[in-house]
C-alpha cells in the first residue's frame, strides 16, 4: 500500500487539505486500521506488510525495562530541622534534628524507649534494723554501697573500682557482692510477694551469690594466672610427654594385636579379624599339614619350624577371668557366661562356638540309650525332644532329668546283664551235672531271650528298641557305664572261648 | 536512621591533645578542624596597638583575643600562630600532663577552632569535650564553665578520651594503649566506665623526645653535634655533602626578636619532625646487628646539614618505649616506665575475670603508636608476657591519631546519648555539682 497525501499530511502533521470529502471518508477506515497496528512496528513498515505478518511486532517492540524502585515513597519528601523533646529527660532541654515533615511533631522521641531503668532494691531502716544487720557492715557503708550499684547499674566490677567508702576497709568485689546479694534476698523473703512461690524462687534464685565458692573460684584463677613462664612450659612439656606416652601404648597395643591376630587368628579373641576366612582356613590348614608333616618326618626340625616354633612359644590368650566388679555386673544385669571351650593348641574354625539359641544345646541322651530314655522321660510326662520354655534353668533341669534317665535305662541294662550270666551260669551248672553238652548253645541262646523277653516283660512295648540299642553298642565304644557292659559282652564270649 | 541508632543533632565535638586540637561535627569521620594546642603570644606593655602589623602578617585565619588578665597579651593561635616567627612572641601550651592547666588560653584556641575554622556558632550546638581519664573533678567544672558562660551552649557533654578510644573501636570493655604527644597512658575500659584503679599514665613519650634530641645534639666520633635551627631563622644556605658541616647564614634581623620559648618549641619540632621521618621500633626486640641491617636513612636539616642516619641510632629512638639501657635506668630512678610494664601493672590491678576480656580487647591508638613497628612490637612483647592477646590498631592514621575525637563523634550522634547531656537549664539550676554526676 503506497503512502497517501493524507500520510504525508499527518507525517508532517499538517491540517487535512480543506474541502477533500473522499481522503477524510478514506482516512476514516484507515485511523480504524492504525489503531489495530501492533504496537512497535513503524507506521510505513506496517503499510508496507500490512497486518499479515504479526509475529515480527515482538521484536520491534520497544523493550520494557523495569520500572525504576521508587525511593522515598514517591513524590519530594520534605524534611525538617526540628526541634524535638526527649521523653528521657528529666528537663526542658530541646535539641533539633532533621525529620520528614511527616513525622508527628508531638511523637515521643524514638529513642526514649531504650531509656530502661532497673528498678533498685531500698529498705527502709526498720526493715534494716529486723533482719539486715550485719557486724561488718555499718548501715551507713550498706547505704553507699547501694547507691553505688544503682549508680553503676549493677556492674560490680566497676562499683568495685569506685568504692571508696571513708574510713572504711578495702573490700574484694566478692564482699560487696555477698552483702548486696544476701540483703536482695532477705529483702525478697521477708516481703510480702504479691506473685505465686514459684516466681518468687526464680527471682531468689536469680540473686544468689556463694561468696565461698566465688572467692575460691578466684584463687584458683589466680594460681592459672600467675603460673611463671617456667611452669607453663614444664605444663606443656609434661602434657606433651603424656600424649607421647599414650600414643606409644596404643601403637604398642596396636602391634600387639596385630601379631596376635596374625598367629592367633579368631581364636586370640580380638575383635575385627582382617583376614578373610578362606584365607584364614587355607593359612591353618596349611599349619596343620606342616605340623603333622613335622610329625610324621624323620627329622624333628625342618624349615618351617621357626613358624612353628613361634606358634608353641606363642602364649594362649588368656580366658577373661571375671573380676569381682565385672561379676557384680553381670548378675546386676542377668548376663550369663558360658564358659567357651578352649582346645589347646588347634587353630580351627571348629573350635570357635558361634552364636547359637540355647535349644540347639539342649541335653541329649546318648544316641546308644537316647530311644529308651526319651521312652522312660516321656512315661512321666515329658518330651525328650522339646522344651515350652527353654529358659537356662529348665535346661538344667532337663539335662539332668535326661541324666538321671539314661542312668536308669543303664543300670537297668546291668541288673539285666547279670541276671542274664546267673541264669546262663546255672544253666552250665545244670549240664555239667548231668545234661548233654549240645545243648549248651541252645541254653546260650535261650537265656538271651528270655532275658530279653524278661525285659521286654518289664518294660513293655520296648522290645523292638532293646535289639537296636544292643547292636548300638556293640558298634560303638561307649564310656564309663558303657564299657562295664561291653566287658561283660565280651568276656561272655571270651568265657565261652576258654570253655571251648 | 533508627537502625543504627544514629540521631544527628549537629553536636560538636572537643578534643584537647597536647599536641592539637581537634574540633568537628558529631557523627563525621575526621574533625573539621585540627589547631595547634601550643600558641603563639606577645605580652603588650600598655595600649600600645602593633597588632595591626602582625594582623597584617598573620592573615585573616588567625584568631585574635585580647586577654582580659593582668598583663595584656595577644595571642597567635591556630595554624598561622606559633609557626610564623614574630618578634617577641612566645610560645605557650595550656597542657601540662595531658591536663589543662592554663585555662586562660582555653576560650580563645576554642573560639578559634569553632569561629574562624568552622565558621560555626557554638551557642547553637551542643558540646562534647574530652578530657583525659585522670582528669580532675575542678577542670572538667572550669570546662563545664567555661562552655555554659562564655559560649553559651545549649547542652555539654566531657567524655573520657579512655572510652572513647574504645568506642571508636566499636568496643565497650578495651584496654587502651594510648600513645600521645607528651603522655602514654593504659586505661582498661568495662562497660563505657574507666578502672581507675588500673588505670596507669607517664610521660613516656617525653622521654622519647629528650632522648631523640640529646641523641642530634650531642657531638659522636663521627659528627658533630647537629644545631637544631628552624628555617624560619634561616636566610639562605648552600647544599652541602652528606655529614660535612652545614653552610648558611642566619637571619640576622630576626637574632634579637627571637625568643627562648620559641626557640625552644622551633627545636622541639625539628626533632619531633627528625623522629617522625627515620625513627622505628624493632618489631622482635633490641637487637644491634637487627638494627644495623635495617640500613640507614638519609634526612636534611634546615641548616642544610644532611647526613645518613644509622638503624641503631633511628631504632635506639623508638626502643625508649619498650625497654629503657641499663645505664640509663642507673643515672636515673625516676624514669617513666615503659610500655610493657605499664600494662602489666595496668593488667595486675584489675580483677582477674576480667583479664581475659581486656587482654583480648586491646585498643592501640595516639599518634605516638604510629612509630613504624609499634604495633608489632606491642603484640611481641605482650604476646610473650600474656596469652591470648588481641591487639586493634586501625591501620588508617586518621583514625589512630584521632581515635579520641571519632569516639565522642560516634558517641554524640547516637540517639540515645541524647538523654545524657548536661543542659543549660541543669547547668543553671545544679551549678557544678551536675557535672560529676551526669559524667561519670
Amino acid at each position: 500500500m503506497a503512502a497517501s497525501a493524507a500520510d504525508v499530511r499527518s507525517i508532517l502533521s499538517l491540517p487535512n487539505a480543506p474541502g477533500t470529502g473522499p481522503p477524510t471518508q478514506a482516512k476514516k477506515p484507515q485511523a480504524a486500521e492504525r489503531a489495530k497496528k501492533p504496537e512497535g512496528i513503524p507506521r510505513e513498515l506496517y503499510a508496507l506488510i500490512g497486518p499479515s505478518i504479526p509475529t515480527m511486532a515482538a521484536q520491534f517492540a520497544k523493550p520494557r525495562l523495569k520500572q525504576k524502585p521508587n525511593i522515598g515513597g514517591g513524590g519530594n519528601v520534605k524534611w525538617e530541622w526540628r526541634p524535638f523533646r526527649n521523653g528521657a529527660r528529666t528537663d526542658d532541654l530541646r535539641l533539633s534534628h532533621w525529620v520528614k515533615s511527616s513525622v508527628d511533631p508531638e511523637a515521643d522521641y524514638p529513642f526514649a524507649k531504650y531509656n530502661v531503668q532497673t528498678t533498685p532494691y531500698v529498705y527502709s531502716q526498720d526493715e534494716y534494723n529486723r533482719f539486715l544487720e550485719d557486724s561488718n557492715w555499718t548501715k551507713e557503708e550498706t547505704d553507699y554501697l547501694f547507691n553505688l550499684v544503682r549508680e553503676y547499674d549493677g556492674r560490680f566490677l566497676v562499683v568495685h573500682d569506685r568504692y571508696e567508702y571513708p574510713g572504711g576497709t578495702e573490700r574484694p568485689l566478692e564482699d560487696l557482692k555477698d552483702r548486696y546479694f544476701s540483703i536482695c534476698r532477705k529483702l525478697v523473703r521477708n516481703r510480702p510477694w504479691p506473685g505465686d512461690e514459684a516466681s518468687k524462687a526464680a527471682l531468689i534464685s536469680t540473686l544468689t551469690f556463694d561468696k565461698d565458692k566465688e572467692t575460691l573460684r578466684k584463687q584458683y584463677v589466680a594460681s592459672l594466672v600467675n603460673r611463671t613462664p617456667e611452669q607453663i612450659a614444664e605444663e606443656d612439656a609434661l602434657y606433651l610427654e603424656l600424649e607421647r606416652l599414650k600414643e606409644n601404648e596404643r601403637r604398642f597395643k596396636k602391634d600387639r594385636d596385630e601379631l596376635l591376630r596374625t598367629l592367633c587368628g579368631i581364636e586370640s579373641g580380638l575383635p575385627d579379624i582382617a583376614v578373610d576366612d578362606d584365607g584364614l582356613a587355607g593359612t591353618t590348614l596349611d599349619t596343620k599339614k606342616k605340623r603333622k608333616a613335622v610329625a610324621g618326618s624323620v627329622e624333628p626340625q625342618t624349615p618351617v619350624t621357626p613358624s612353628a616354633s613361634s606358634v608353641i612359644a606363642l602364649p594362649q590368650p588368656q580366658p577373661k577371668k571375671s573380676s569381682a566388679k565385672s561379676a557384680a555386673y553381670d548378675a546386676l544385669h542377668c548376663i550369663v557366661r558360658t564358659e567357651v571351650e578352649q582346645t589347646a593348641g588347634s587353630s580351627t574354625k571348629a573350635a570357635h562356638v558361634p552364636v547359637h539359641l540355647r535349644t540347639f544345646k539342649m541335653a541329649q541322651p546318648k544316641a546308644a540309650v537316647a530311644p529308651r530314655v526319651s521312652q522312660v522321660v516321656g512315661e512321666v510326662g515329658i518330651s525328650a525332644t522339646r522344651i515350652v520354655m527353654p529358659t537356662r534353668d529348665n535346661l538344667a533341669k532337663f539335662a539332668s532329668v535326661i541324666d538321671a534317665a539314661q542312668q536308669l535305662v543303664e543300670i537297668k541294662k546291668a541288673v539285666d546283664k547279670h541276671e542274664q550270666d546267673i541264669r546262663t551260669t546255672r544253666a552250665r551248672l545244670a549240664i555239667l551235672r548231668g545234661e548233654n553238652p549240645e545243648g549248651e548253645g541252645e541254653a546260650l541262646e535261650t537265656p538271651m531271650d528270655v532275658e530279653e523277653g524278661e525285659a521286654e516283660g518289664d518294660v513293655e512295648g520296648r522290645g523292638q528298641s532293646v535289639m537296636s540299642t544292643r547292636s548300638a553298642r556293640s558298634r560303638k565304644q561307649g564310656r564309663r557305664s558303657m564299657s562295664v557292659s561291653s566287658v561283660d559282652t565280651a568276656n561272655g564270649p571270651n568265657k565261652r572261648q576258654k570253655q571251648r | 536512621m533508627v537502625n543504627y541508632g544514629g540521631d544527628e543533632v549537629s553536636a560538636l565535638v572537643l578534643d584537647f591533645g597536647t599536641s592539637s586540637l581537634r574540633a568537628g561535627y558529631a557523627g563525621d569521620d575526621t574533625p573539621k578542624a585540627i589547631i595547634p594546642t601550643s600558641f603563639g603570644f606577645i605580652e603588650e606593655p600598655a595600649e600600645a596597638n602593633g597588632g595591626d602589623v602582625t594582623m597584617g602578617e598573620a592573615g585573616a585565619t588567625e584568631g585574635e583575643q585580647p586577654q582580659a588578665s593582668k598583663p595584656k597579651v595577644k595571642l597567635y593561635i591556630g595554624q598561622n600562630g606559633p609557626s610564623l616567627w614574630r618578634s617577641g612572641m612566645q610560645i605557650g601550651n595550656p597542657m601540662q600532663d595531658s591536663l589543662i592547666q592554663n585555662f586562660d588560653a582555653i576560650p580563645p584556641l576554642i573560639s578559634h577552632a569553632l569561629s574562624e575554622v568552622m565558621r560555626c556558632n557554638a551557642s547553637e550546638h551542643p558540646v562534647l569535650v574530652t578530657e583525659a581519664a585522670w582528669n580532675s573533678p575542678a577542670n572538667r567544672e572550669r570546662m563545664a564553665e567555661i562552655m555554659f558562660e562564655e559560649f553559651q551552649v545549649p547542652a555539654f557533654y566531657i567524655a573520657n578520651t579512655g572510652v572513647l578510644n574504645a568506642f571508636a573501636a566499636g568496643k565497650g570493655s578495651a584496654l587502651v594503649i594510648d600513645v600521645g604527644h607528651s603522655t602514654a597512658s593504659v586505661i582498661p575500659v568495662v562497660d563505657g566506665f574507666v578502672l581507675r584503679k588500673g588505670l596507669m599514665h607517664c610521660a613516656l613519650p617525653q622521654l622519647v623526645h629528650a632522648h631523640a634530641k640529646h641523641l642530634l645534639t650531642s657531638p659522636t666520633p663521627t659528627r658533630q653535634g647537629i644545631q637544631l635551627i628552624p628555617h624560619q631563622l634561616i636566610a639562605s644556605r648552600t647544599p652541602v655533602d652528606a655529614g660535612v658541616p652545614p653552610r648558611f647564614t642566619l637571619r640576622e634581623d630576626r637574632r634579637a626578636g627571637t625568643t627562648d620559648s620559641w626557640r625552644a618549641w622551633a627545636e622541639n619540632r625539628e626533632v619531633e619532625e627528625w623522629i617522625q621521618s627515620i625513627g622505628g621500633v624493632l618489631p622482635q626486640g633490641w637487637n644491634d646487628s637487627a638494627a644495623t641491617s635495617q640500613g640507614s636513612r638519609h634526612y636534611e636539616f634546615p641548616t642544610g646539614y644532611n647526613n645518613y642516619f644509622t638503624g641503631v641510632e633511628r631504632y635506639a629512638v623508638g626502643e625508649q618505649y619498650f625497654a629503657h639501657s641499663a645505664q640509663l635506668m642507673a643515672s636515673n630512678p625516676n624514669l617513666p616506665k615503659t610500655i610493657p610494664s605499664l600494662v602489666t601493672s595496668s593488667i595486675g590491678q584489675c580483677d582477674l575475670d576480667l583479664r581475659q576480656v581486656l587482654l583480648g580487647n586491646v585498643v592501640l591508638t595516639g599518634g605516638g603508636s604510629l612509630f613504624a613497628g609499634f604495633a608489632d612490637r606491642l603484640a611481641n612483647d605482650m604476646g610473650r608476657a600474656f596469652q591470648h592477646v588481641k591487639i586493634h590498631a586501625p591501620g588508617n592514621p586518621t583514625e589512630r591519631r584521632y581515635g579520641g575525637w571519632l569516639g565522642g563523634s560516634i558517641l554524640a550522634s547516637l540517639g540515645t546519648f541524647h538523654q545524657l547531656w548536661i543542659s543549660k537549664e541543669e547547668w543553671q539550676e545544679h551549678g557544678r555539682a551536675i557535672v560529676g554526676q551526669r559524667c561519670k
